[in-house]
């Protein structure tokens, strides 16, 4: 397993794309940066991080035995392995808020941001980058996010938190190899953030309506339980969720 | 001629091999093109259909089928049309704030990233399976995709 440390990035899944596109790759090769300059969440959204004081890496993982229709397993094993990580330092309240990010006590404490590399109409490789906030304890204007540190109040080692998700990452993404996928879906779905809880929703339009959420499907929609027992699934454009 | 005399007459040209047949009598004037180039073209796609390369998990759900680089109909017969492998949301940009993947008119390499297909927050870059110039983009950066919908037009030429 090679891990490449570096102090300073703008991305690093921009970076382990990079050296990627050079030389070939082993699985779990991985880039850790002390600090992100350019952090991104889905589609450009920033990553504020301090410098040292948080996880920010990006994992190579080749995905040919995946198919388009079950790639939403990435996102389910990638959130298991955080959440099981964390699960071991008694984060309370410890959610997994669909499609991909993890939260303690309603407030964002990891997120993921996952990229694949299509080649010849089929998937090829993924580089899955990770923000976990560890020691950061102040967080600006954002109320919404917290930490290790500020849910378990010590300090922790990164590069133990970065084995233990690795650990955790191969031993779910084996459960893939073998076809589980039924188990993933499950045990996916036995940790979702407001499941089985009314909930406020809002659509495209702006409109807001309630639901229970039900689950998701296996191509990773959200399974919303509606008014008159209609159960209606969503994709990641359709639907928010409030909270 | 009627209509069954000439629907018979395409399947033996097409049966036949030849690539295009011309026809003239008093009143009927015909062509008929069967597009066997176009069938080269197909035939030098993977299409991912690779069975010695899946791996266990493949096993599972439904398979993915279609290939996204099929020759395009009609007028645009000599163009090459990659479609979208899925359900998503297509992007020229990598992020909002960087520079477009490919522009109408950039010749591209195989290999070239052409666009993503964001599902579910999985962002699928897609690259090139073919040299040229790419001739249309088909879809608004930002807009949903249908699975097999046409992107790109490429003159690979």
């Amino acid at each position: 397993m090679r891990i490449i440390k570096l102090d300073a990035i703008d991305s690093t899944n921009t970076f382990l794309k990079g050296i990627s596109s050079t030389e070939t790759l082993e699985d779990y090769t991985v880039v850790v940066a002390k600090q992100q300059t350019n952090g991104r969440g889905q589609m450009g959204k920033l990553w504020e991080a301090k410098t040292g004081e948080n996880l920010t890496f990006s994992m190579f993982k080749g995905i040919r035995g995946l198919t388009f229709s079950n790639q939403f397993y990435l996102s389910i094993v990638t959130s298991l392995a955080l959440y099981n990580t964390l699960k071991v330092y008694n984060v309370p309240n410890l959610f997994v808020k669909w499609p991909n990010d993890i939260l303690s006590a309603n407030k964002k404490i990891a997120g993921v941001l996952i990229e694949n590399v299509v080649k010849q109409n089929r998937l090829e490789y993924s580089v899955i980058g990770i923000g976990l906030n560890v020691n950061q304890i102040e967080f600006n204007n954002l109320t919404s996010a917290t930490s290790l540190k500020e849910c378990c109040g010590k300090h922790f080692d990164l590069d133990e938190i970065l084995y233990k998700f690795l650990i955790e990452f191969k031993s779910a993404y084996k459960r893939l190899d073998f076809g589980s996928f039924e188990s993933l879906k499950a045990d996916y779905e036995s940790k979702l953030f407001r499941k089985n809880k009314p909930s406020t929703f809002k659509n495209i339009e702006g409109d807001l309506f309630s639901g229970f959420i039900k689950g998701i499907s296996s191509n990773g929609n959200l399974v919303v339980l509606l008014e008159d027992e209609i159960i209606k699934e969503f994709t990641l454009n359709e639907i928010t969720l409030l909270y | 001629m009627d209509l069954k005399d000439i629907q018979n007459l395409i399947k033996f040209v097409a049966k036949s091999g030849a690539s295009e047949v011309k026809l003239e009598t008093e009143d009927v004037k015909i062509t008929i093109k069967t597009g066997s180039e176009e069938t080269t073209i197909v035939q030098q796609m993977p299409m991912g259909q690779m069975p010695q390369m899946q791996m266990p998990v493949a096993q599972a759900p439904a398979p993915v089928a279609a290939a996204p680089v099929t020759p395009a109909e009609s007028e645009d017969s000599k163009y090459i049309t990659v479609k979208s492998p899925i359900i998503g949301t297509f992007y020229r940009k990598p992020s909002p704030d960087k520079p477009l993947f490919v522009e109408v008119g950039q010749t591209i390499a195989e290999g070239d990233v052409l666009c993503i297909i964001e599902a579910m927050k999985l962002f699928n870059e897609i690259e090139s399976e073919v040299s040229g110039k790419v001739v249309k983009i088909l879809v608004d950066d930002s807009s949903p995709v249908e699975f097999d919908q046409p992107l790109f037009l490429v003159d690979p030429s």
